[in-house]
């Protein structure tokens, strides 16, 4: 499945590297709706309110400033590996996968955990 | 039946009765004696049949007795040594219950349980603290329909618990009505399939032999759950002869150990290996399960990974890799697995998509070995069993029993060559370990000051203060792993397993029953418990606040059934069609419910609902000021879902 997700993130990058198009084309990502998306589609059931990750059969990641590009993003929305599901256009729109990206991208992420005594007993 | 009283009328036995009572104070006179009628009298006169019945002593009916058959079953449970009998009072245990509270001195005490799931599960987390089984007694019919999940639960925990049930087994004995609702030709056969051993013994020699054959089954490695049905006339008829009567001799049958040849080739593997793992499971039954386990992994310098059905290895050792199973059991070349309950399961991946799917995890090169008792005894229709593993070597006999033997086989094979070797490996290990401890850090910051709390954060803030106690966490909610993960578990009571069969409404009772434990020893004991379980079985609380049972009970509040919650997420998203109907049958709300309110009105010391982390730890502190007290406490957290 690794496998699999790695494909699928070529994938995109190399769609986007022939196409030349952005979501950014599309109008611009709102971060604000995306919260609203990641929401609505219960992503937080597995991932978090914030982003912090979870667990549901296996360990869920975190997604709070996620890294990962957008067209990965969505690529890997439409075909998951493991036990996620697959979230389709007819219930999530490339847009609405974009506005979230946004959300999550701004999110808080990792910070050290030097910083934290109660992390350190 | 068979009896030790004669069929044709048992109370005819009554030896012991007296015949006091409404006998005792009738008119001695005869009814030659009355005076004649007087002319003014208007009623007629009675009958030779109603003088006969208002004057004369009835046949057989005596009214008081000078003993029972429940002394001598009170007897036989003092002489089994057990601490507690947890139960939910009902008439077909009359006789014995009565026997206990006024003969035996309420010994074994009597834990009241206002259900007999959460007896139980009281049972079953005792026994895993104290190492001994506590007795559970309840209806025949409907107090054991009651019991059932919870001793499947216990028999796929492998948990001894000794349960007792009341029935009236002959018809024409039955009161009319609830008797013979409450009476079974057959009452273990609803659980027969998950107790490791019943009997309904016919006599009270049966019962005295049969009591101890219970014991010596349940507590015999692979432990389990075990079943006596008492006749009610058994328990409450006089003894008819006490002098004839014997206890037979309780003695401990001794685990049994593997056979040397087996293990002296399972060192061999293991000695040569370049990269050997150890996954174990329900391994350490004593405190020196751990111990052993450490000297083998520490002996080979290799990976332990485990799985948590008990207390088997410090979370803090360098070796423990339980947290990167998937990455040290893919590079392994020999594979060891104690006392698995899913040895396949460690060693395949599984995936819950539209075409279900495993593959292996494991190299196909790799040796496997199985120690343990799961081979020695099983049973056909509920599959605890799980898929059967390709195993090279699989060797029959007890884990903790048989690791001192298997350690000696591996130390005789090292040399220096290969003690250098195992030096390298094992420091790779400790920083393989080192680093996913210090990401698992950098996890938890994320939305550490969040509201609904993160899980991390509330298990940080918990950890903040008890960490400086003898503490014992003996219960905890579906995959908060931050405990584990973080928290210094270096003694065999950190730790209390899971629920075995997964049934809801294990973790509250559990824990109190591991807490009962834990009292007498004076360690303060916590749980984790979702909100979801404990809506299951909140009259639990009620047997903690009466029996001043000492626990820090936090409630992993998420406001839902939250597994099943993601499953229909899942579900809804596979088809297509939308997921905004998720809620439906799976969230705990509209109302929300408060805990810490229901709490305080089963007499416990609640706290909360908290959704804001800063007020967690004074709430923390207060509660635990009550746990040290010797009464339970419970902080009810709203969490974010996992």
């Amino acid at each position: 499945m690794v496998r699999l997700f790695v494909r699928i993130f070529w994938a995109a990058l190399f769609a986007l590297a022939l196409s030349g198009a952005s979501f950014a084309e599309e109008g611009a990502a709102d971060a604000a709706k995306g919260k609203q998306v990641y929401l609505k589609l219960r992503c937080f059931t597995c991932h978090g309110r914030v982003g912090q990750g979870g667990g549901f059969n296996y360990p869920v990641p975190a997604l709070a400033a996620i890294e990962l590009p957008v067209e990965a993003f969505q690529a890997f929305l439409r075909e998951p590996p493991n036990d996620m599901p697959a979230f389709s256009t007819a219930v999530l729109s490339d847009k609405e996968a974009a506005d979230m990206w946004a959300w999550l991208h701004a999110l808080p992420g990792r910070k050290p955990a030097k910083d934290f005594p109660l992390l350190n007993q | 039946m068979s009896s030790d009283l004669p069929r044709a009328d048992r109370r005819k036995f009554l030896k012991g009765a007296a015949l006091t009572g409404a006998a005792a104070l009738a008119p001695a006179t005869a009814p030659a004696q009355a005076a004649p009628p007087r002319a003014e009298l208007k009623a007629a006169a009675p009958g030779p049949k109603l003088v006969a019945a208002e004057t004369q002593p009835p046949a057989n009916d005596p009214v008081n007795q000078t003993s029972s058959g429940g002394e001598f079953m009170v007897d036989v449970l003092k002489a089994l040594d057990f601490d507690y009998l947890a139960m939910n009072c009902a008439s077909s245990f009359r006789g014995i219950h009565e026997a206990i509270v006024n003969y035996g001195g309420n010994k074994p005490e009597i834990i009241t349980c206002p259900h007999e799931e959460i007896a139980v599960h009281m049972a079953q987390g005792y026994a895993k603290i104290e190492g001994k089984p506590i007795a559970m007694m309840c209806h025949g019919t409907v107090g054991l329909q009651h019991a059932a999940m919870a001793l499947y639960n216990s028999w796929c925990d492998r948990v001894p618990v000794y349960v007792m049930i009341g029935n009236i087994i002959e018809a024409d004995k039955r009161a009319p009505g609830v008797e013979w609702v409450h009476s079974a030709i057959d009452p273990a056969a609803i659980v027969r399939d998950f107790v490791k051993w019943d009997d309904q013994p016919a006599s009270l020699q049966h019962f005295a032999e049969s009591a101890v054959r219970a014991y010596k089954v349940a507590t015999t490695p692979p432990m389990g759950p075990v079943l006596l049905s008492l006749d009610a006339e058994l328990q409450e008829n006089p003894i008819a002869d006490r002098g004839k009567l014997r206890i037979p001799k309780v003695t401990k049958v001794v685990p049994p150990v593997a056979d040397a040849g087996a293990l002296a080739e399972a060192a061999r593997l293991l000695a040569t290996a370049e990269n050997p793992v150890i996954v174990c499971d329900r391994l350490a039954r004593t405190p020196a399960g751990m111990a052993r386990l450490v000297e083998l992994a520490e002996t080979l310098q290799c990976a332990v990974v485990d799985q948590g059905g008990r207390m088997n290895f410090p979370t803090r050792h360098p070796l423990n890799q339980t947290f990167r199973a998937r990455a040290v059991i893919s590079q392994a070349d020999v594979v060891l697995g104690i006392e698995m309950n899913d040895f396949y399961g460690a060693l395949n991946a599984f995936h819950d998509r539209i075409v279900r799917t495993t593959y292996p995890v494991r190299k196909g090169s790799a040796k496997t070995i199985s120690l343990g008792n799961r081979d020695l005894y099983l049973k056909s229709n509920y599959q605890d069993f799980g898929r059967l593993a390709d195993v090279d070597l699989a060797i029959a006999g007890d884990g903790e029993a048989s690791l001192p033997l298997l350690t000696d086989q591996v130390k005789r094979l090292v040399d220096e060559v290969r003690r250098s070797a195992y030096q390298g490996r094992g420091e790779k290990l400790a920083k393989a370990k080192l680093a996913m401890v210090e990401q698992t850090k950098s996890d938890a910051t994320i939305g550490w000051d969040a509201s609904p709390i993160t899980t991390a954060r509330m298990c940080a803030e918990v950890y903040a203060q008890i960490k400086d106690e003898d503490w014992s966490l003996v219960g905890n909610a579906i995959r908060n792993t931050w405990p584990q993960r973080l928290w210094n578990f270096d003694k065999s009571y950190r730790w209390n397993g899971v629920s075995g069969g997964a049934g809801v409404g294990y973790n509250a009772p559990a824990s109190v029953g591991a807490a009962l434990a834990n009292k007498r020893h004076g360690r303060l004991t916590l749980a984790f418990g979702g909100d979801g379980d404990l809506m299951f079985v909140p009259s639990t609380l009620w047997t903690a606040a009466h029996h001043r049972i000492p626990l820090l009970y936090i409630v992993h509040n998420n406001r839902a059934y939250h597994q099943e919650y993601m499953y229909l997420v899942a579900m809804a998203a596979r088809l297509g069609r939308g997921i905004d109907n998720s809620e439906i049958g799976t969230v705990i709300a509209d109302p929300h419910v408060d805990y810490a309110t229901v709490a305080r009105g089963f007499g416990v010391h609640g706290e909360g609902p908290i959704s804001d982390p800063a007020e967690l730890a004074p709430a923390l502190k207060r509660a635990i000021a009550v746990v040290k007290s010797g009464q339970p406490a419970l902080v009810d957290v709203v969490t974010d879902p996992r």
